[in-house]
């Protein structure tokens, strides 16, 4: 590709069609960029195009496509070609910055962005002249030059700020602060004094104001590793001009928007960010500077507004004194009575008011101020800026502070009593300040955990929060409303049981509000209440104490599905869900209608899944109450296969993928309910299971696999008999799985269930092909995950079909193969096996192997008799080896490239822990006494020498004690 | 020869799959520096300011004559003694003035060879006296200045004047033999392999006056001193005994000074902190750690915890020296180099196996750790961080355990807002061993409370966006495998993942 006038227009013609509309023009010309950008000089053509073309359109998207195509192809990958010839690198190199700076800032951006990435991989190294280049410019005196130049220095520092401390990285760092450094503090001092010459020219500040910004980022990159010896040396430059900058204000530069920060109130923050980093890290250099920034930053507090614009410079700057104020040498700043009070009242008091955005919030967007308020999501809020600053001040000041908000909370909750429906944000500020004054610690389980014993908080319970909520009308007041459940909700470890039971009626009634987030506090306080504990690990709440409300919980609950904004909330789900789970067969009378409205949700919901949450209780909720019922009246299984069985069809034929795992899983609990044989339609089921495509979706694999394991629990017999012809896709289906590094443990878990539970003789013409499958995954590649699940089957095999079995499959695969896996795999590797059944089977499979296979008695395997002894006594006496080869760290990610959705597993359709070697053995310790006993019977003499000459003296002593313990000796 | 012992499987499962070099001597993991130098170490070079010098081999002082360089250039060639003499001292004069000493205009002017002539002139000691000085101040200059000294063949003859009869002498050549040893590896090794150290080891004796056995002592620690390489074996193994004897000593300078050298010595490899423990040192270092000397603590303290870097055996003996009953108080002393320093000495001893780790408990040392780490300067939190970060890697699950239970939790929570990605992902580390001890004795209930109530979930949950993906990834693992309440797993947050792994850049491992 020549640098022609020809190629300049037909790639102008291209780039205009990637910009139709029309999908039938736009994907071609998309296409045929992409073939043609490994030609050289393509992109020297877009840059020529985005410097040249007369069409700004094409300019820009010249530009565009420029930029990513240097995202795309500028690194070089190992064992990969070279995308990108030498020659255009050296030239890109040699133009772009001086491109970047004279372009208008809608390229200037994408430029900026494209030396970044370069610079990712050239700088410093195969980039020498970047950073002279760069610096030169800051003499040029024109801004707009200068402020792309910051741009992409920020771009190309930032990461400084994230990445690992290394030589490599350290040794960059110290050539940008030679070079880079001292320009930058010029560069700092003179835009300074310019703002100054300057201070009636808005148009001006406003662009010396964005340099500042960006210097001040850059100052935060630089200083972010370590503090350097140039910017210590420099300290007093630097922070009495951020000092200057934090206290300054200037008319012009204020702004009328309220919602949209302004200049002076980014660079302020950035400042704030600033000197927290230097209070953070670098204290012993900065502590002389400190006690000015805390004055200057309380100012701040002082004098911002309560718009929405100034939020982040407010809940940056309460971030600061919140840090400081608790670290033991800074107390004396704060200790004063006067300082504390000014404090509470002028900074921490104004900011926790509900300001009219957050009563927009409360009514139109309730889900996110739901996820606020409740789940902690509010990192950024002014609310929880000075709630944090109320627990560090509490930390030395725990008296004085709660004295001083004491007084407040009185005199707000007088104003609330004399016109509470004017008033009633200042009873919300009371509720909020005592709450953040009383709680310590907290938890999304137990709500508060550690509270302030100044506060009494069953009192104000009492007196401020329960009269309210056992007003008449539910849709007053929302806003207080909410405040009193959430009340409940995270005091309800200190509020004494007595008053939590009296509330459990109210929050009953609070579900039929209208208002989304009050009936939602509602249930989501029940639920909390619900999952509380008592004494013996019992619930707190029995039964029978909520007994008398079923009815109405029950209808409440199902009827705030109906309220608007509410048919999918999680919070009302995940309270009926635990509503079964706390009553039990207190709901076994009402089953019937509860199973007809959840089946509806199901159906109605199955349209469109979105909410997983919701859905995942609701799926929860199902099987509680097929738990439940068939506890009591196993028989009832048939009346839920009937309510659900069309639905299930329904979901399955639609393919609902989100559902389909679901599904299963509750299919998997039905079948295990039944007791006798497997019901037909569930055979008519069967070899639909074993349709690949059903496998392809990661997310089906356990579902599938667990549904597969109840059927051959349950039918085995039927399947040897009735569908014998699909052993071969029920082994496929295990041979497809072990292929993968990611659920071959499924794979066993089938095969193993396929072992334990098939009559031997429909299995016995798979048995050689089945080890020989796993010998090549063996082969090709061998995890620890693999080892653990491949040594789990092997001793399962060898319980089910004898020692002797096992040795011989082996040998008949390959002469010698048995003494290989035991030297090679068994030895070696068995203490990596985790899980107490898993230990079990192999413990008692290794027995076997010792006390009942002839070959190891006498033949030339004898020789790892002991060794394999001495390994079996390690998996009982030594940790477990968690240990995992450093290049498999990372495999579940590589291994799943096409990451559907995850396997959602349902809490209460469990399987319960299977032993199958339960009644056989007990202790296996003992197993192995009394098996090694029997042998020595059977060849007296032998044993005994065997374990004396080469069992290490520790092992010995444990196997003497099992010995002993099982009341047998070696003869 | 036998299948591996019990013993050594344990070790085997100590790091977990985490290089064990890793942990300890961390101090050299960076080497490239963007702070300033230290500003509490032992001073390199020193130039010998004097004003008055009432000796009677200077009697002439007062007589002496102001001259300018030129006159001093054609004085020093002058055949008479005499102005000679007058010359080198009025040089001698220059160079020791307190401000802007001219060492650079001497250099150039040529007088070394000249000074280095005097040394040998037996018959003058007044002008052997005031050429070794003005070479002593020469020498503590910059490394060229101090190279021309060496180049210019100071060594030999002022190691010659080591034997001198005449006390001022030898002094001033061990002072300016002190300054040329200081300036770094190379010319300790000329000053060494002059056969320096026996004769400077001669001079020491019970009436050797004790500001001379302030400069021997000083010279030796510089002969000790310096790195690529460290001083030889046989060097070593010559001082130490003087050293350990000077060890002893009333005099603080002698013992900072001493203290320093053993430093220097214990900074190399193994072999050389068997040799300084060998000499049964350890005791007396453990008691100069409660000196109220700040320059007698500072080096003792570093001496020990090199010690404790070097193998378990070493760590033992300082162990059973009693270093854990110093090292609680150190960690609360006034000044944070030094709690500094006393964490990063336990870190090295929580690297160790775990009778070790069951020491720090029973000693009583995680209560001021703990301290440091929730309220001390960052540089110091940061070494308390490493002590637990190591007690984790190696630690039982009881001690783990133990740890948990006595307040670990809070600080380490409080730190994950550190601006340091490195740190927090240790913490995160931290945090998962001990959620995995907690999860076997069946306490995983536990633990999360204790996680959860400082607001730990709440910031891992926001470190799970963090911008370095290896925060975000452990960030992440903890998360889904401890505090997720249902299995429903974050679809978004999963593929915001991949895609960070797929940008150009980063790669995970």
């Amino acid at each position: 590709m020549e640098l022609s006038d020809a190629n300049l227009q037909t790639l102008t013609e291209y780039l205009k069609k990637t910009l139709d509309p029309d999908p039938a023009i736009r994907r071609p010309a998309e296409k045929f960029l992409e073939s043609v950008e490994g030609n050289q000089n393509y992109p020297l053509l877009l840059l020529t195009l985005l410097e040249k073309s007369q069409d700004n359109v094409i300019k820009v998207c010249a530009s565009v496509t420029f930029k990513n195509y240097i995202k795309r192809n500028w690194r070089i990958v190992e064992d990969e070609p070279n995308k990108i010839c030498e020659a255009d690198r050296v030239a890109i190199k040699a133009n772009i910055v001086h491109l970047m700076l004279s372009s208008p800032e809608q390229i200037q951006k994408q430029l900026s962005d494209a030396i970044s990435i370069i610079g990712r991989e050239d700088f410093p190294q195969k980039w020498p002249d970047l950073l002279t280049e760069m610096v030169n410019r800051f003499q040029s005196g024109d801004f707009h030059v200068i402020n792309g130049v910051l741009r992409t220095a920020h771009s190309l520092f930032k990461r400084y700020r994230h990445e690992f401390k290394s030589n490599e990285l350290w040794t960059e760092i110290k050539l940008v602060l030679d070079a880079f450094a001292l320009p930058l503090t010029n560069l700092f001092k003179a835009t300074i004094e310019l703002c100054s010459t300057h201070a009636n020219d808005a148009s001006a500040l406003r662009i010396l104001f964005s340099s500042l910004i960006l210097i001040s980022k850059l100052f935060y990159s630089l200083n972010f590793q370590d503090l350097p010896e140039f910017f210590e040396d420099n300290m007093e430059t630097w922070m009495n001009n951020f000092h200057t900058l934090l206290t300054l204000d200037n008319k012009l530069l204020q702004t009328d928007d309220e919602e949209e920060a302004g200049l002076l109130e980014l660079l302020k923050s950035q400042i704030c960010d600033n000197a927290a980093l230097y209070a953070q890290k670098y204290d012993e250099e900065f502590q002389r500077y400190l006690p000015r920034f805390v004055r200057a930053i309380w100012n701040l507090l002082i004098t911002t507004g309560q718009e929405v614009k100034y939020d982040l410079l407010v809940s940056n700057a309460i971030q600061f004194l919140a840090s400081v104020c608790e670290r033991p040498h800074y107390k004396n700043l704060f200790e004063d009575q006067n300082t504390l009070t000014s404090i509470c009242e002028k900074v921490i008091v104004p900011n926790m008011e509900f300001r009219a955005a957050d009563e927009e919030a409360f009514e139109d967007n309730s889900e996110e101020y739901i996820r606020r308020d409740l789940e902690g999501s509010d990192i950024d809020t002014r609310r929880r800026a000075a709630c944090d600053l109320v627990r560090g001040l509490c930390k030395f000041f725990e008296g004085p502070v709660t004295g001083i908000f004491s007084g407040y909370v009185n005199s707000m909750l007088q104003e609330y009593a004399k016109n509470p429906s004017v008033n009633w944000k200042h009873k919300d500020a009371a509720i909020y300040l005592v709450t953040s004054l009383a709680s310590k610690a907290q938890t999304q389980k137990h709500g508060i955990t550690q509270a302030n014993e100044l506060v009494n908080l069953t009192e104000f319970f009492v007196n401020h929060i329960l009269p309210d909520l056992k007003s008449a009308n539910v849709n007053e007041f929302p806003v207080l409303k909410a405040d009193g459940i959430k009340y409940i909700m995270i005091f309800r470890n200190q509020v004494p049981k007595e008053q939590l039971l009296v509330s459990v009626p109210l929050l009953i009634n609070y579900l039929q509000a209208e208002s989304i987030v009050v009936h939602t506090y509602a249930a989501h306080a029940l639920e909390r209440l619900f999952t509380m504990k008592g004494p013996n690990h019992a619930t707190l709440f029995t039964a029978a104490e909520i007994a008398p409300f079923v009815e109405i919980l029950l209808t409440n609950l199902f009827k705030a599905l109906t309220l608007p904004g509410s048919s999918e909330n999680e919070y009302i789900m995940k309270a009926i869900m635990r509503s079964f789970s706390l009553l039990q067969e207190a709901i076994i009378p009402y089953i019937p209608t509860l199973i007809t409205q959840l089946t509806q949700k199901l159906l109605a919901v199955s349209k469109n899944p979105s909410k997983p949450h919701f859905n995942h209780y609701m799926f929860e909720a199902i099987c509680l109450s097929i738990r439940i019922t068939c506890k009591a009246n196993p028989a009832a299984v048939v009346n839920f296969e009937e309510a659900l069985f069309l639905v299930f069809t329904e979901i399955l034929q639609n393919d609902v993928q989100e559902f389909i795992p679901y599904v299963f899983q509750v299919m998997s609990l039905l079948l295990e309910t039944h007791k006798n044989d497997i019901p037909s339609s569930y055979m008519a089921l069967f070899p639909h299971l074993l349709q690949p495509v059903l496998w392809e979706r990661t997310g089906n694999i356990p579902a599938l696999v667990r549904l597969l394991q109840a059927f051959l629990e349950r039918g085995s017999n039927t399947i040897a008999s009735a569908a014998a012809d699909k052993i071969p896709g029920l082994l496929g289906v295990f041979q497809k799985l072990i292929a993968s590094k990611a659920n071959d443990h499924q794979g066993f878990y089938l095969l193993n269930s396929i072992i334990e539970h098939m009559p031997p003789e429909s299995v016995d013409q798979y048995r050689k092909q089945i080890f020989i499958l796993l010998f090549q995954r063996l082969q090709n590649s061998k995890t620890t995950k693999f080892i653990k699940s491949f040594l789990v089957f092997i001793n399962l095999y060898c319980i089910k079909y004898g020692a002797l079995a096992l040795q011989e499959i082996f040998d008949g695969i390959q002469p010698k193969m048995f003494g290989m896996v035991l030297e090679k795999i068994i030895i070696p590797e068995i203490q990596k096996v985790s899980g107490n059944v898993e230990k079990k089977i192999c413990a008692v499979g290794i027995t076997k192997l010792l006390t009942e296979c002839p070959p190891m008695m006498d033949t030339e395997y004898t020789k790892l008799w002991t060794p394999l002894l001495q390994s079996l006594i390690g998996l009982f006496e030594l940790p477990e080896d968690d240990s995992i080869p450093d290049e498999e760290h990372f495999i579940d990610i590589e291994d799943t490239p096409g990451y559907q959705t995850a396997f959602s597993q349902l809490a209460f359709a469990g399987k319960k822990e299977h032993d199958p070697v339960g009644q056989m053995v007990t202790n296996p310790k003992i197993h192995l006494a009394q098996s090694l006993h029997k042998l020595s019977t059977a060849c007296p003499g032998r044993v005994p020498s065997m374990v004396s000459t080469s069992l290490n003296a520790e092992a010995l002593q444990y196997l003497q004690g099992y010995l002993q313990a099982a009341s047998v000796t070696l003869l | 020869m036998s299948s591996e012992a019990p013993e050594d499987r344990m070790r085997k499962f100590k790091y977990r799959g985490k290089d064990a070099s890793m942990i300890r001597q961390h101090r050299i993991a960076v080497n490239v520096q963007l702070r300033k130098a230290k500003k509490d170490e032992q001073v390199l070079k020193r130039r010998n300011i004097t004003n008055l010098c009432s000796h009677s081999a200077s009697g002439e002082e007062t007589k002496g004559v102001k001259l300018t360089l030129e006159e001093i250039i054609s004085g020093v060639n002058a055949s008479d003694p005499i102005i000679c003499f007058q010359a080198t001292q009025a040089a001698r004069k220059m160079l020791s003035r307190e401000k802007n000493p001219p060492l650079k205009r001497v250099v150039e002017a040529g007088l070394i060879p000249k000074l280095v002539e005097f040394l040998t002139s037996s018959l003058h000691p007044c002008l052997q006296f005031e050429a070794a000085w003005a070479l002593t101040n020469i020498a503590s200059g910059t490394s060229d200045q101090t190279r021309a000294v060496v180049e210019g063949g100071a060594v030999k003859p002022l190691v010659e004047l080591l034997s001198s009869p005449n006390l001022i002498v030898c002094e001033q050549a061990v002072w300016a033999l002190g300054n040329i040893a200081g300036d770094g590896a190379e010319f300790r090794d000329s000053v060494i392999s002059s056969n320096a150290i026996p004769h400077l080891l001669a001079l020491i004796s019970s009436t050797t006056p004790i500001t001379f056995l302030r400069n021997i002592t000083w010279t030796l620690s510089n002969l000790c001193r310096n790195k690529n390489p460290y001083p030889c074996k046989k060097a070593v193994e010559q001082m130490l005994p003087v050293l350990s004897q000077l060890l002893q000593h009333q005099d603080n300078e002698v013992l900072s000074d001493t203290c320093w050298a053993l430093s220097y010595l214990t900074e190399s490899c193994i072999e050389r902190i068997g040799q300084v423990v060998d000499m049964g040192v350890l005791p007396r270092l453990v008691q100069l750690m409660t000196s109220s000397e700040l320059n007698i603590l500072t080096p003792s303290l570093r001496t020990v915890g090199n010690i404790v870097t070097g193998s378990d055996h070493q760590t033992q003996l300082a162990i059973e020296a009693g270093i854990l009953s110093v090292l609680p108080q150190l960690l609360l002393y006034p000044k944070s180099s030094i709690q500094k320093e006393a964490a990063w000495t336990l870190s090295n001893v929580a690297a160790g196996p775990q009778q070790h780790i069951q020491q720090l408990i029973d000693c009583n040392v995680l209560p001021p750790v703990l301290a440091l780490l929730k309220n001390g300067e960052f540089k110091a939190q940061k070494e308390a961080l490493w002590v637990v970060a190591n007690f984790t890697n190696g630690g039982t699950v009881r001690q783990l355990i133990h740890l948990a239970y006595s307040g670990v939790l809070e600080p380490l929570v409080n730190l994950l807002t550190i601006p340091d990605a490195k740190f927090v992902v240790i913490i995160l580390d931290i945090i998962s061993f001990l959620l995995q001890a907690a999860e076997k004795l069946s306490k995983k209930e536990c633990l999360c409370l204790l996680i959860e109530e400082p607001g730990g979930v709440d910031r891992i949950k926001i470190l799970q966006f963090h911008e370095n993906p290896h925060v975000a990834l452990t960030a992440m693992n903890i998360i889904e495998k401890y505090f997720s309440e249902n299995r429903v797993f974050g679809d978004e947050l999963y593929k915001r993942l991949l895609s960070f792994l797929q940008e150009p850049g980063i790669m995970i491992r």
